[in-house]
């Protein structure tokens, strides 16, 4: 339970990677996706995933993309089976599974690097309405503070000789009521509290409140973003002009 | 009863929250444990029925290392009501919230039925036997949290700052409930910021800061102790201080601690 918290929990590292503006990051990471999503051979997908591999270990989050993928190979087996149920050959079902651990990675590579506030300027730059930026970057950043209750929540169940590991499936899933509704009610309180707490302090008093950050992107970033659109737009240009078979 | 021997734990964050813990506490006897905010208070008390098991050393309840059972089995006989009842608070009225783990530990029904009805009347809380446990004040759902431990009767209760947010006269019934506990024979561990509540309760008293145990004795000694309070962040009673400073005259009116607070109290029972 702790280190799935942990996962979720972004952290400030210093590397180059984590450094670049956020919007190169988005960029990035939304090519990596669209790459990974169209990928359907095996060479493509090594590909792939050794290109996501070399940034992680630039950024120095390795251990914790591992720690993902631990996290969703369940569900990349589940994919992988039920594949082969609908009767798609071995290799076929494999790359289906193997492409979902990919957009995973892609994903998670702008979560973990990014932290809120930059999720926040990201969104803004976007010209996206205020409110809809504030209710998202909220949203992200109670996401750990949601998962630390849960912990409490579930100790304190078992406390009182709840089996959480115990029972099939419907049991198990019976057995989360005791622990989903004090989670869900929490977060109601909670967010009705920090509504009352924002309005006590002026949220939304005049239209254009004062913003204290500048965005500019440095001729670093504008390298990496020119360098990593040319390189998408090769591999799709290699995908769409070398059809390889499965 | 519950032995703690050298117990080390590591939190998964790397966090060190206990450090070479030794601990021994006998049947019926109360505890009392107090320290600073982040001491490891919350964590020594969950390693007693399992939910944390130790990263180094052994911790022993009835003389079976808690590595070895479930949380369910050992909670059977200890009984911990936490911090925070919007952690665990869920069902529809009060009175399936009280039978939960009745249910869950399989007792009969006649059991429950008595056993709820015993604790609902107990803690005041047969006016709101169906209604909804998330609409009750503050201070009642952290009384109804103390009622759903009490009602499957555990050897060992473990109440984690079971004072916070009540009123006097709640506060003045808790206590009385504690003091009907020892009385009753089960071993009481008390985890508490609220050194005016502890102390008159003279329990045994464990100072604990940065994971350690720094002094472990009865509490009428350890509550004189300015200096030892102070490193753990703790306050000493006002009537401790006020008799420390007394004593310092020719003319003190008290000979001992326990004088100045008969006289304004009058005699607290113990046990
Ligand atoms: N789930 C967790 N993961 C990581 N660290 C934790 C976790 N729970 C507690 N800690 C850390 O362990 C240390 C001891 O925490 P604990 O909750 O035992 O303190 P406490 O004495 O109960 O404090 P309080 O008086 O605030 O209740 C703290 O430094 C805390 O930050
Ligand atoms: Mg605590």
């Amino acid at each position: 339970m702790y280190w799935v918290a942990g996962g979720f929990i972004f952290r400030r590292v210093g590397s180059p990677f984590h450094s670049l503006d956020p919007r190169v990051k988005l960029l990035i990471s939304a090519e990596l996706f669209v790459v990974s999503l169209t990928a359907y051979s095996v060479t493509q997908l090594a590909v792939v995933m050794g290109v996501m591999l070399c940034i992680a270990a630039v950024a120095k989050i390795l251990k914790r993309v591992g720690r993902t993928l631990v996290f969703s190979a369940g569900f990349s087996v589940f994919i992988f089976v039920i594949n082969l149920f609908a009767r798609q050959s071995l290799l076929t079902s494999a790359i289906y599974s193997v492409r979902f651990l990919a957009i995973i990675i892609s994903t998670s590579l702008f979560f973990i690097t990014t932290s809120p506030d930059e999720l926040e300027q990201v969104m803004k730059s976007a010209h996206l309405p205020r409110d809809v930026v504030f209710a998202f970057t909220t949203a992200v950043r109670f996401i750990p503070v949601l998962m630390l209750d849960a912990i409490q929540i579930v100790d304190a169940q078992k406390s009182r000789g709840l089996e959480v590991e115990k029972g099939n499936l419907i049991k198990r899933v019976r057995k989360m009521v005791p622990v989903l509704i004090p989670l869900v009610v929490n977060s109601v309180i909670r967010s009705g509290e920090l509504a009352e707490a924002m309005e006590s302090r002026a949220y939304g008093a005049v239209p254009r409140p004062t913003s204290l950050n500048r965005y500019s992107s440095s001729k670093r970033d504008k390298l990496v973003a020119a360098g990593s659109l040319i390189l998408f737009i090769i591999t799709v240009y290699i995908y769409v002009r070398f059809p390889t078979p499965l | 009863m519950i032995e703690f021997r050298d117990v080390t734990f590591v939190h998964q964050t790397g966090k060190t929250a206990l450090r070479d813990v030794s601990l021994k506490v006998e049947k019926a006897e109360m505890l009392a444990v107090v320290g600073e905010n982040g001491a490891g208070k919350t964590t020594l008390v969950k390693h007693v029925n399992g939910l944390l098991k130790p990263t180094k050393g052994t911790v022993l309840v009835d003389g079976e290392d808690t590595r070895l059972k479930s949380t369910a089995e050992l909670s059977r006989k200890v009984g911990i009501a936490f911090q925070n009842p919007d952690h665990q608070l869920f069902s529809e009225s009060v009175e399936a919230e009280t039978t939960f783990a009745l249910k869950n530990f399989g007792f009969s029904r006649e059991l429950i039925d008595q056993r709820l009805n015993w604790a609902l009347q107990f803690f005041g809380l047969d006016e709101y036997r169906n209604s909804s446990p998330l609409a009750l004040s503050g201070g009642e759902k952290k009384r109804l949290t103390l009622a759903c431990i009490l009602a499957w009767d555990p050897e060992v209760v473990i109440l984690d700052e079971p004072t916070v947010g009540q009123d006097a006269i709640q506060k003045e019934k808790l206590s009385g409930i504690i003091k009907m506990l020892r009385s009753t024979g089960k071993t009481t561990i008390i985890v508490s910021h609220d050194v005016e509540f502890i102390w008159p309760l003279q329990p045994r008293l464990v100072v604990m800061s940065q994971g350690r145990i720094v002094a472990d004795g009865p509490a009428h000694t350890l509550m004189g102790d300015e200096k030892l309070l102070e490193g753990a962040r703790v306050m000493q009673p006002q009537l401790v201080k006020l008799y420390q400073r007394l004593r310092r005259r020719p003319d003190s009116p008290f000979a001992s601690v326990n004088d100045a607070r008969m006289w304004i109290t009058g005699p607290v029972g113990v046990g």
